[in-house]
């Protein structure tokens, strides 16, 4: 029962049993989707020590590497599976409530869907399965961004539709050059093979994948689809946008470039991408009136800080991305639950609607303050240790480059801290009502964003609950050889 | 009594008063007051003990370590009284507002941060400490809402950015030599190179300025410290920013040691001189543009700027006077500039304003806020008998005897500031005329009149028997490689002459017992209402009475031209340049679908024509 094969046969099967089960229970279609990534979340927390040793090898339909399409679970593997799963459970617990009006049935079958295209791609060993999980989860996420069926959101949609496709044929491109090229489709041959055509013949297609994958993984200049696309779902699926697809995304670029291409040299420019991407969305954010429009640019420039960090490509740099990737993941999906109820009550997403809120609310506005600041990097939440180690990992090169840039991206705190605290400012401080109804959000909603501040304060005050997992996930990713040794043996 | 104890009992402290206040005020206001002196208590009998243990082993690979010396310990000191004299202050300020439960947790959770950071024997929990003290005083400066959310966003932001700074001297520190712990990176700092000592100090100088409110960092300073309510304004200038000072003390003379740091750098660009001058320049413009001032507690905003000068150029400058000086200058400064936030506080209660040009005449209505003011002005000004008295008279001396005459012209010019201010403080507020609206003004609640005089009786006693303090003082003195001075309970003795309180003291109340009996025996004195005054030799009806308003027209008629706060404008013109630039990025994406499309071919495009033509990969 502990495999990798049950994280992604499990929940895929469950999504096309959704409209059987609604046939007798309209109802109780919502609840599968907590179940099956409660499944997922203990299979992966099984599976994690288990992985700390050994990577868990699957070859599926028992085809051998490289011919075969093999499941390869890994600590970087074992533990995205697990947050994808814990996130996903949280969520899909908050739209139990959430989610009323509208095709509700097909919301939770793209959901499941979603998060099983995310698993697949952080678990998969072949590169053109990594394209297929990554089509499930990109589809799904172009028809849960138009799920709320308003002129924003169709508009939206479309726009990400049409720029994801571009990305995915980019990605088809690539991979279809690099089949040309190596005659194989497995991550760890093409990987052991790669030095063995000219430079060129390998650039072209690397920089085919990385701009394809870039699309999803939101970085400058491919992530123009993201304010639109994350500001106009529904919060629930903004959470799982923000806090899973794109990181996904980003892993998936990392696990190119490190485990198959080895690229060293392409490196210093993704880490000066990362700075522009930081600098971009911060400056963007910095602008915003609407609130969750303000969230996704927060998000680009988030994830502008996980590529530089992880770009260092020290043990240090990857370990601090991995754990900056984490922090983001539980804040910022944090930040759009509390956000998708407080729009709700408020009728509106400019933030001078939210005068207030923080009586009216209080829990919900506590765990949003919460939020925000642990994305700034204050002490005593998650976001601290995560920024602490990038930037050590950053001086710890003793290059002059990175130090310059780490000094950028500490300029991109602060213009993230000036919004932020705006905003918190205008939840607590502005308007004077006295004693107005204090209508907070639905209890289900409230214990997800419990769990989530609980999550937060506690790994940021023993980061070493994580930090161990990290450190083995990150060797993984920078060890190509021992990847390479582990699957073709 | 451990040190984690202590912390824990602060934070949990804070965490408690909130819960209870949710079900009863009475025990709330009970428990704060009962775990600030308990704090009080707890440090008092820390006097004298070096504990230092590792709290936290194997945050990121790093050990958490707590100690106290006798530096910690003066501080720790400090912070426990002025908090619990706020908390006391608070009982009846904030009563009739909204939030109190909130209020409460951040006065103590600001309290029990500052403790942390005093107590911290590691870089990361002073960090950690540091940070937590910052965004809670950021959500207490906004809590009077109105002006006080721009003050409080530009405390915040500036505090961010010295933050960063901090974050990247700290972590240079921790590359370069393995360890965050205090002690063994002051080891380890006689192996590093010039160059690199100056980084970590320019890096750690800009943080600890800003929080200090060193010229050219301290435009935060008037605005947060006018807005925020009373008792957390004599707390954010008593103790908060004298965070600031404890970190230049540990920057300065514990890890990169006395030698060091006065050997960074020649003649005038040397490094310690470079501060001494950012200092002098602090006291000097800043109590000129106190002057200035038509709001109460902006004056006084300003007049920490320009004290906080005074602390900065004594530990600055390098000899055992003047690090004297400017210590017991900084617990002076706690004291009295506490207590003159205290009675405008009090004034500002009963009068619900705040406007110099409006008060006037409350002498004979609030007495002990009147005494009180008179006594700190005292303080502030250096008149001999105060406590203030003996730590301006050190810096004057080691200035003098040093031969800095520029030094010495900026610390007096800058008592002759504060002079002026002081007195149109006490003037406009409480001599003169008593306006219409505050016939019936009342006398100030009993909680708030007993910190006041307390700390009036503290500053007289200091000032009388200023060896108490400075025995403590002196130890540390001598903790930093300096000499020990000659110091006995009421004065220091040094090569160049004594300084002897009891013999003012004793002179003072001779001369105040003639005096005594010389009016006693003298002709009776009649007693006259306030309202019956005259002007020119005639009596003033009620309707002409001469209200202060517009105190020192000429003079800022004068000064003004040159007192624009250039360094403010200069910050908000970044601010504000930041801001268009920002807004311009945004236009990248503009909405049409079809410039996205070109963003990521052209994106892909480029990379393949740089690495055809170049091959740079």
């Amino acid at each position: 029962m502990v495999s990798p094969v049950f994280l992604i046969a499990v929940p895929l099967g469950l999504v096309f049993a959704i409209p059987l089960f609604a046939l007798f229970w309209k109802a109780g279609a919502k609840y599968i989707p907590p179940a099956a990534l409660a499944f997922n979340l203990v299979v992966s927390l099984l599976l994690l020590p288990r992985v700390l040793e050994n990577p868990v090898i699957v070859s599926i339909g028992g085809w051998q590497p490289p011919f075969g399409i093999n499941l390869v679970a890994g600590p970087a593997g074992a533990l995205f599976s697990a947050i994808i799963a814990f996130v996903g459970l949280l969520v899909s617990v908050y739209a139990l409530d959430y989610i009323k009006e509208g095709a509700t049935e097909k919301y939770h079958m793209l959901y499941l869907l979603l998060l099983t295209g995310a698993t697949g791609v952080v678990l998969t060993g072949d590169i053109f399965n990594l394209f297929v999980f990554f089509e499930i989860l990109c589809i799904s996420s172009y028809s849960l961004v138009a799920y709320l069926r308003d002129k924003a959101s169709i508009e939206s949609a479309v726009k990400y539709l049409i720029q994801g496709a571009v990305g995915s044929s980019l990605l088809l491109i690539g991979i279809g050059l690099l089949y040309g090229l190596f005659g194989t489709l497995n991550m760890a041959d093409i990987a052991q093979n790669i030095r063995s055509v000219s430079p060129i013949s390998v650039f072209v297609p690397m920089v085919l994948i990385v701009a394809g994958l870039g699309v999803e993984a939101a970085i400058f200049p491919l992530n123009a689809w993201l304010p639109d696309a994350h500001s106009s779902a529904p919060s629930s699926i903004s959470a799982i946008l923000s806090g899973i697809a794109i990181e996904v995304g980003l892993y998936a670029v990392a696990r190119v470039i490190f485990t198959i291409f080895g690229a060293q040299s392409f490196l210093p420019f993704l880490a000066f991408l990362g700075i522009l991407t930081l600098l971009v969305g911060e400056m963007c954010a910095f602008s915003q009136n609407n609130l969750k429009r303000m969230l996704a640019y927060s998000s680009i420039g988030q994830i502008g800080l996980i590529l530089f960090a992880l770009a260092i490509a020290t043990s240090y740099g990857v370990t601090g991305g991995l754990f900056q990737l984490i922090s983001h993941t539980l804040s910022k999906a944090l930040l759009f639950l509390t956000a998708g109820y407080m729009i709700y009550r408020a009728g509106s997403m400019e933030i001078s609607a939210l005068e207030g809120m923080g009586k009216k609310m209080p829990l919900t506005c506590l765990a949003f303050t919460i939020g925000a600041f642990s994305l700034v990097g204050l002490p005593p939440f998650i976001g601290f240790p995560s920024k602490f180690l990038v930037v050590r990992a950053a001086l710890a090169t003793k290059e002059t480059f990175f130090i310059i840039f780490i000094g950028l991206a500490l300029l991109g705190t602060v213009i993230e801290a000036a919004y932020f605290f705006r905003v918190v400012q205008v939840l607590y401080f502005k308007a004077d009502i006295t004693n107005p109804p204090s209508k907070d959000a639905p209890v289900t909603a409230l214990i997800t964003m419990f769990i989530f501040v609980v999550l937060i304060v506690i790994v940021g005050i023993y980061p070493k609950l994580v930090t161990d997992v990290l450190n083995s996930a990150a060797s993984e990713l920078l060890n190509r050889f021992d990847y390479i040794r582990s699957v073709l043996g | 009594m451990s040190l984690e104890i202590l912390l824990i009992i602060a934070f949990g402290g804070a965490l408690l008063t909130y819960l209870l206040g949710k079900a009863s005020e009475k025990t709330r206001d009970f428990v704060a007051v009962i775990i600030s002196l308990s704090m009080v208590a707890f440090v008092v009998c820390l006097y004298g003990k070096s504990p230092e243990q590792t709290f936290y082993s194997g945050f990121l690979g790093l050990d958490l370590v707590l100690r106290l010396n006798m530096l910690s310990w003066f501080f720790a000191v400090t912070i426990a009284v002025i908090g619990a004299l706020s908390v006391i202050y608070s009982l009846s300020y904030i009563k009739t507002r909204e939030k109190t439960d909130f209020y409460f947790l951040m006065m103590l959770l600001v309290n029990a941060a500052m403790l942390g950071i005093v107590l911290a024997g590691d870089l990361v929990s002073f960090y950690i400490f540091w940070e937590i003290m910052s965004w809670s005083a950021f959500l207490l400066i906004s809590y009077n809402k109105g002006s006080a959310l721009a003050a409080g966003m530009k405390y915040i932001i500036m505090s961010i950015i010295g933050s960063v700074c901090f974050l990247v001297g700290m972590l240079s520190l921790y590359v370069s030599f393995d360890t965050l712990n205090i002690s063994q990176i002051a080891s380890a700092m006689t192996s590093a190179s010039p160059g690199h000592i100056l980084f970590i100090l320019t890096a750690f100088c800009i943080a600890f300025g800003i929080k200090n409110a060193v010229l050219p960092f301290h435009t935060w300073l008037p605005d947060a410290h006018s807005e925020a309510p009373a008792p957390f304004s004599a707390v954010l200038s008593g103790i908060l920013i004298k965070m600031g000072t404890y970190g230049f003390l540990l920057l300065l003379y514990v890890i990169v040691g006395l030698k060091l740091f006065l050997g960074l750098g020649r003649g005038l660009l040397s490094f310690h001189s470079i501060l001494c001058l950012l200092g002098a320049v602090t006291i000097l413009i800043p109590t000129f543009i106190a002057m200035l001032q038509n709001d109460a507690k902006k004056l006084l905003a300003w007049s920490t700027v320009g004290q906080a000068g005074y602390i900065i150029l004594g530990i600055a400058f390098g000899t055992n006077l003047a690090l004297a000086g400017g210590i017991f200058h900084f617990f002076n400064h706690a004291m009295f500039k506490a207590l003159l936030f205290f009675a405008v506080g009090a004034v500002e209660f009963r009068a619900q304003t705040r406007d110099l040009d409006s008060l006037g005449g409350l002498a004979k209505k609030m007495p002990v806020c009147f005494i009180a003011t008179l006594v700190g002005i005292c303080a502030l000004i250096g008149v001999p008998l105060t406590s203030g008295f003996v730590s301006k008279w050190l810096i004057y001396k080691t200035l003098i005897l040093e031969g800095s005459p520029f030094l010495a012209f900026f610390a007096l010019a800058g008592t002759w500031g504060t002079i002026l201010y002081s007195y149109k403080l006490v003037h406009n507020v409480f001599l003169g005329q008593l306006p219409e609206k505050y016939k019936d003004i009342q006398k100030s609640p009993a909680s708030m009149q007993l910190p006041i005089i307390v700390l009036s009786l503290a500053i007289l006693l200091f000032g009388i028997l200023p060896g108490i303090p400075l025995k403590v003082i002196n130890t540390i003195g001598t903790s930093f490689g300096f000499e020990t001075l000659n110091v006995t309970l009421w004065g220091i003795t040094s090569e160049t002459g004594t300084l002897n309180t009891i013999n003012i003291f004793s002179a003072l109340l001779v001369a105040g017992i003639i005096v005594w009996i010389v009016f006693r025996l003298g002709a009776k004195s009649v007693s006259v209402p306030q309202e019956d005054s005259y002007a020119a030799g005639a009596h003033t009806p009620a309707d002409k009475y001469h209200y202060t308003a517009e105190f020192y027209n000429p003079f800022y008629r004068m000064i003004k031209p040159f007192l624009r706060d250039v360094i403010d404008e200069f910050y908000y013109w970044i601010a504000s340049s930041v801001r268009s630039l920002a807004g311009n990025v945004r236009r990248i994406y503009s909405g049409d679908v079809g410039y996205y499309v070109m963003y990521i071919i052209f994106f892909l495009a480029a990379l393949i024509f740089v690495q055809m033509r170049w091959k740079i990969w």
